[in-house]
């Protein structure tokens, strides 16, 4: 199986980029489009304007310089003064007239400006001059055989096209985070239906097996979720057959057990009058017999707490007592250690589920260990531990996990088992017994030799006199309580 | 002097084995392969020799074993077994609701059934009031006599729930836990089934309380058990 690519970004995160990207990318362009066109429409008009002012100055010009040389550097002053702008002239033959102290030196001027012009072509060009855009202007006076050069200040044009500028920019943020929202949104919806798939996929493991997808109403999704439904009632179909089978075959198994049992009980009480060889085949009926009819009572209680029709009853009770009482039905005379300090703690259990746990415990030590030798319960962080020490061969470490395994039956005793007489379920039912009162159970090893085995089940919070934890009245939500909770094997099982 | 047993079981071989098993009890027993049949048979022996104990099957072809019981509450207060294939809350509780004083589960073993039939009898027998009569507000309760009146009416309990009444009003103010009553009714130790006690309780309500959603009488204390009211 290929190992999974670790996601460098999330689906709705890849989708929302590229919608901010589009955007941006999107608004910068128009953004430059408006900008460059209103540029070169604002600059024409300018240059227009500046083009006809720079003529009429040059005209005026030429009329001070025909009546000869020697007033035009008063004559441009003037002129400076008048338009604002800087003047140049360049007389051929005598060289430049430079008359303001900014411009005062032809190199400030283009050369492709200053040769054009004075080629005898008007001609004008943008320049940057004195830290600022301007517009350069040469007008050729051929009457005078000069060049007339005038540098503008753009000034108010510069200030419409800046507030053009920043207004597109705003223009383009506002869209990129628009787009990167727009983004968010419709990657979120779009990935609603998988959102939902995975959360039903997700409460199906945990045991939900009701759940179903809502019919969508755009095409492509009512197709997912069709077929996402049909599987899943396939499924829980052929779990509740299976089940349903377990539980329907132990059923049929109930009534002949019951004449067995009943008709042995018969037999056994006129054992004295059979003869020997019959009181021994009297014996060996009576011991598979009994463990027939425990076979079959674990099968069914196992298949109940899989079609999670099992009931959860349960009450407020002290440890000590609980854990006592357990024993002393099931488990003859092993010594319960209660240390005072968890005496007096109460828990909320279905009381006939942990007596089915401990005798479950007591009759797995009983039969692979020579018996339970101590219980000790003690207190440990919120919950209580219950532990059944035995002095037997021990298990494992690598068997530890798997005795909670129907029918696993470990090595060491798998060599006893012409003798045993187990159901192979004791431990199982142990485990999913736990596993409703939201404890854990497992198995370890003793430094003393032997194993023990713990079950942990929480303590009652403390003012927890809530109706729920007292069970007195019978649990409406008796068989939901498995499947209210998340189980960590459900997926397993499917 | 034996018992005199109804056993209503439709399958033969069950109803030959456990009247075999039981009869090595001690008891008599009787046998009806129906509910129907289990009716005719307690009205005609209720003018003879009644019957002081039945166990009915509740998986019956025609009338099941909840309407027999039913039907043979109305007569009689006779103490009833129920036999279940199951042990659903369902089945149970709806068994108890139909008046059976106990259930078993099938398979069981016929010492576990005889134990039932010993502690519902011996109770049945028991007249171990100690006051001749005790009064709870329109409450009376006359443990000698057996008789139950509430404002001057009497009313008809079963066996079990008139010694759960019984119990209940010898410690009158005390509470007394599920386990505690599952013992002192029932003869259960310690891992009974507390749904006999809600059940009976329920029951009881209906009978002597004149609003059962509201009691008065029969308190239930949370997280403790049941008491009634001084």
């Amino acid at each position: 199986m290929r190992a999974p690519r670790h996601p460098r970004l999330g689906l709705r995160n890849r989708v929302t980029l590229s919608f901010a990207l589009g955007a941006f990318a999107l608004s910068s362009a128009l953004g430059a489009i408006t900008y460059f066109a209103a540029r070169s429409s604002i600059l024409h008009d300018e240059q227009s304007a500046i083009e006809s002012a720079a003529f009429a100055n040059a005209a005026s010009l030429r009329t001070s310089i025909s009546q000869g040389y020697g007033t035009e550097i008063s004559t441009i002053a003037s002129i400076d003064q008048g338009s604002q702008s800087q003047s140049a002239l360049y007389v051929s033959g005598q060289g430049w007239i430079f008359v303001h102290p900014t411009l005062h030196s032809p190199s400030a001027l283009p050369r492709s400006l200053r040769t054009m012009a004075i080629d005898g072509t008007a001609a004008v060009q943008i320049i940057r001059f004195d830290r600022s855009t301007r517009i350069a202007v040469g007008v050729p006076i051929r009457a005078a055989g000069a060049t007339y050069f005038e540098v503008f200040p753009l000034r108010p044009t510069a200030r419409t096209l800046q507030i053009i500028l920043a207004a597109l920019v705003a223009a383009g943020i506002v869209t990129t985070v628009a787009g990167t929202i727009l983004g968010r949104w419709a990657a979120g919806r779009a990935l609603r239906p998988l959102r939902d798939v995975s959360q039903a996929a997700l409460s199906i493991a945990s045991g939900r097996l009701d759940t179903r997808l809502e019919t969508a109403d755009v095409r492509d999704l009512a197709l997912l979720a069709s077929s996402f439904n049909r599987m899943v009632d396939r499924l829980q179909q052929r779990i509740e057959r299976d089940a349903r089978f377990t539980s329907d075959v132990s059923h049929e198994l109930r009534s002949p057990l019951t004449t067995l049992a009943a008709s042995l009980s018969v037999l056994e009480a006129r054992r004295e009058d059979l003869p020997e060889r019959s009181q021994k085949a009297l014996g060996l009926l009576a011991a598979e017999i009994r463990r027939f009819q425990r076979m079959v009572g674990d099968l069914l209680e196992i298949s109940r707490l899989d079609a999670g029709s099992a009931d959860f009853e349960t009450s407020v009770v002290e440890v000590g007592e609980l854990v006592r009482n357990a024993v002393a039905t099931t488990g003859g005379d092993v010594a319960v250690d209660v240390p005072p300090a968890t005496a007096g703690r109460f828990l909320a259990v279905d009381k006939r589920r942990f007596e089915r746990i401990m005798a479950n415990l007591l009759d797995n030590a009983r039969r692979y260990a020579g018996g339970a030798t101590r219980v000790t319960v003690v207190e440990h962080e919120g919950s209580v531990r219950v532990l059944v020490d035995d002095e037997g061969p021990g298990i494992p470490a690598s068997e530890r996990a798997r005795v909670f395994e129907r029918f696993a039956r470990g090595s060491a005793a798998a060599g006893s088992r012409g003798a045993g007489d187990g159901t192979g379920l004791g431990l199982a039912l142990v485990a999913e017994h736990v596993k409703l009162h939201r404890g854990r159970v497992w198995v370890e090893g003793r430094h003393e030799g032997g194993a023990r085995f713990v079950v942990e089940l929480p303590l009652l919070d403390e003012g927890g006199d809530d109706a729920d934890a007292t069970g007195l009245e019978s649990n409406p939500r008796a068989g939901r309580a498995r499947t209210t909770r998340p189980r960590t094997t459900g997926a397993g099982r499917l | 002097m034996s018992s005199h047993i109804l056993l209503v079981e439709d399958d033969e071989r069950i109803r030959t084995s456990m009247r075999l098993a039981l009869e090595d009890e001690g008891y008599e027993l009787s046998e009806a392969g129906s509910g129907e049949e289990a009716l005719e048979l307690a009205s005609q022996a209720a003018t003879g020799q009644p019957f002081e104990l039945l166990i009915i099957d509740i998986m019956l072809p025609g009338m099941d074993g909840f309407a027999c019981c039913r039907e043979l509450r109305r007569q009689s207060a006779v103490p009833i077994i129920m036999v279940t294939a199951r042990t659903d809350t369902h089945d149970v509780v709806a068994g108890l609701e139909a008046g059976a004083d106990d259930y078993v589960t099938k398979p069981f073993e016929p010492k576990e059934l005889a134990a039932r039939i010993r502690a519902l009898l011996r109770r049945a027998r028991a007249t171990d009031g100690s006051a001749a009569s005790l009064t709870f507000g329109e409450l009376e309760i006359l443990p000698e006599a057996g008789v139950v009146r509430l404002a001057g009416d009497e009313v008809h309990l079963t066996r079990t729930e008139f010694l759960l009444l019984c119990e209940l009003a010898a410690n009158a103010g005390k509470v007394l836990s599920r386990e505690q009553l599952l013992e002192r009714v029932w003869s259960y130790d310690y891992f009974g089934d507390g749904r006999l006690v809600d059940v009976h309780v329920r029951r009881l309500r209906t009978k002597v309380e004149p609003d059962p959603a509201n009691p008065r009488h029969v308190l239930t204390v949370r997280g403790l058990g049941y008491k009634l009211a001084p």
